[in-house]
């Protein structure tokens, strides 16, 4: 038996150093970025100052005096809010007469709605700028990105409310119908206690999918709309001579999605597993 | 009002919305593609606004099948979203096992996991492929050259001098070629998916049957037949889930690849796409009908596979 304790306790303690080797290796590009992010570009590529270095605040100062940068993330927020704010309205009436009234064809609508995603947003580019631009006049505006955000992350938001929804027993409902309570009464004082939670989580991962949406974000706008995703494309620097600046910008913009992301992370796996794993 | 009708009422917005942002878009998509339409051209200044009389029947469709780019770049979306997959969902099932039971530190440990899928994918191609995988001035140039230094330094030393003269110098990878972008942009998306796919499984894993493990060790199990009778067959709902998510989200992969490989050959569907809309939106569009039909088979076969087991 002491035999069996020894390997256990070494086994644990090589599963420990493992992980925390594997937890540390998949963190440090991004500890990378941050700890550049307060070099100067001139040292920032140089290999004897990796680790030791003098640090200076001058990428973060100049981001915000040359860039712009507060414009950026105002429009981020912005957008990102309101649209998670519309999708929640559009998808939780929704995913409410799904879940407690379904018919036959309400998982085919599901499947369906799913299956817009998968639709190549590069095919419909093309007309959705010759839209907006020449008939509409709505493009590069807050309202046509809130929109696109809230139309592509609806049919993840629906799925989600209606998995989460679909966990409340039944009872509970007809219960409340027994007392007379009246259809908006049951909403209100039942289903959203019950399902805040849910909500809540649901309602941050939109957060977070709208506030890194790349694809729409930069190409439905050029100056007034911009937001985040559009100064990192902007700011590629091609051949890398400013890593420093590069980082300072990126750091500025994942940081406060990256804290957000660490508070929830726990509802946020339960709600994108689409409640199949519990 | 009936319940019935109530329950209608209440989805109307959200199938509505959705249809028309299917619908307009897409059909546009289509009527352009039967069409000459493009952005520039001198010598036939009518094809560049779009109208029936340019009617070009299945001629985009023809000159999108001929062109050389578009066979490659299909292989190259199937390629790289069934090694993301693939890679996720090893290692994601690597690592769950290795952090589901208790170990000091193990939240933390978590939440540093995490992190990178909360990274958005334009930092997240920038960052790789300028600080870390560029060959001269990133962490892999520096990191070749340091082992480079090392043994040069060990060649002159005496006993094992003649060991290190054996050895070859190392030359960095340039992630910035047509085949290597590719696998920049595999390595990337990997590390951003990977914790997707570890907390998904870990939070399965949870719910493994204690008893049912005890029980097989009790009867001689080794660890191996453990992982392929119980673990695995338990993975097998999340792991179906990670694989869908992954494809509706990979499929449409643009901003990394943009970022990786602009014009250096590397493409998937979504990529070239742009690239024809630069001039030729016919042809752009016909393209893109292309990457719905890929898309819908990908999407019937997984919505199929998937699909059952979630309504239940």
């Amino acid at each position: 038996m002491a035999i069996v304790a020894e390997t256990n306790r070494f086994s644990k303690t090589s599963r420990t150093v493992l992980a925390w080797l594997v937890g540390l290796l998949f963190f440090f590009p991004i500890f990378w970025m941050i700890l550049t992010s307060f070099k100067t570009d001139a040292v920032a590529v140089k290999p004897e100052f990796l680790f030791s270095f003098t640090p200076t605040l001058d990428n973060y100062i100049n981001m915000t005096e040359n860039y712009d940068y507060w414009r950026f993330a105002a429009n981020s927020v912005i957008t990102s809010v309101f649209a998670t704010i519309f999708t929640l309205v559009v998808g939780i009436p929704s995913a409410y007469a799904m879940a407690f009234n379904p018919s036959r064809r309400t998982k085919d609508v599901l499947m369906w709605m799913l299956s817009t995603k998968m639709l190549p947003a590069a095919a419909v580019l093309y007309p959705m700028t010759f839209l907006t631009k020449n008939f509409l006049g709505i493009f590069d505006t807050h309202f046509l990105l809130i929109l696109v955000l809230s139309l592509i992350n609806l049919p993840i938001v629906v799925w989600m409310l209606f998995t989460y929804f679909k966990e409340i027993p039944r009872e509970i409902i007809e219960a409340g119908k027994m007392d007379g309570v009246s259809t908006w009464g049951e909403v209100r004082e039942i289903l959203i206690p019950l399902a805040w939670g849910g909500i809540a989580s649901t309602a941050l991962l939109c957060f977070i999918f709208c506030w890194n949406e790349a694809y729409w974000t930069v190409r439905l706008t050029t100056t007034e709309a911009a937001t985040l995703s559009k100064l990192i494309e902007g700011n590629r620097a091609p051949e890398g001579l400013f890593f420093g600046r590069l980082s300072a910008v990126s750091a500025a913009a994942v940081g406060p999605i990256i804290v957000l992301g660490w508070f929830c992370q726990k509802q946020l796996v339960q709600g994108l597993t689409f409640g199949a794993v519990k | 009002m009936s319940k019935r009708k109530l329950a209608r009422l209440l989805q109307t917005p959200a199938v509505l919305l959705l249809l028309v942002w299917m619908l307009v878009p897409l059909s546009m998509t289509l009527y352009f593609s039967f069409i000459r339409y493009v952005l520039n051209n001198l010598r036939r200044p009518e094809w560049t606004t779009p109208a029936l009389s340019n009617w070009r029947g299945f001629g985009n469709y023809e000159f999108v099948l001929d062109a050389k780019d578009f066979w490659f770049a299909v292989q190259n979306s199937l390629f790289i979203v069934g090694s993301i997959l693939f890679l996720t969902v090893t290692l994601g099932v690597l690592i769950a096992i290795l952090i589901n039971r208790a170990f000091p530190g193990r939240g933390i440990v978590r939440v540093l996991l995490i992190s990178p899928f909360f990274v958005m994918p334009a930092v997240n191609a920038v960052l790789w492929i300028n600080m870390i995988l560029d060959p001269v001035l990133g962490l892999q140039g520096i990191a070749i050259g340091g082992i480079n230094d090392l043994i040069t330094l060990l060649k002159d030393a005496p006993l094992v001098g003649w060991f290190f003269s054996l050895w070859p110098t190392l030359e960095p990878i340039s992630f910035r070629a047509t085949q290597t972008s590719a696998y920049a942009v595999i390595i990337m998306v990997t590390w951003q998916w990977t914790p997707f796919a570890v907390l998904i499984f870990m939070t399965s894993l949870q719910s493994e049957d204690q008893q049912q493990k005890e029980a097989a060790v009790l009867d001689g199990a080794g660890a191996w037949s453990q992982f392929r009778f119980l673990t695995l067959p338990h993975l097998g709902r999340p792991i179906a889930i990670v694989v869908m998510i992954q494809a509706i989200f990979h499929l449409s992969l643009y901003a990394e690849i943009e970022i990786v490989s602009r014009g250096n050959g590397n493409k998937n569907l979504p990529y070239l796409i742009g690239e024809f809309a630069n001039n030729n939106i016919g042809a752009a569009s016909a393209t893109g009908i292309f990457a719905v039909i890929l898309a819908n088979i990908v999407a019937i076969f997984l919505l199929r596979m998937i699909g059952k087991t979630l309504m239940d």
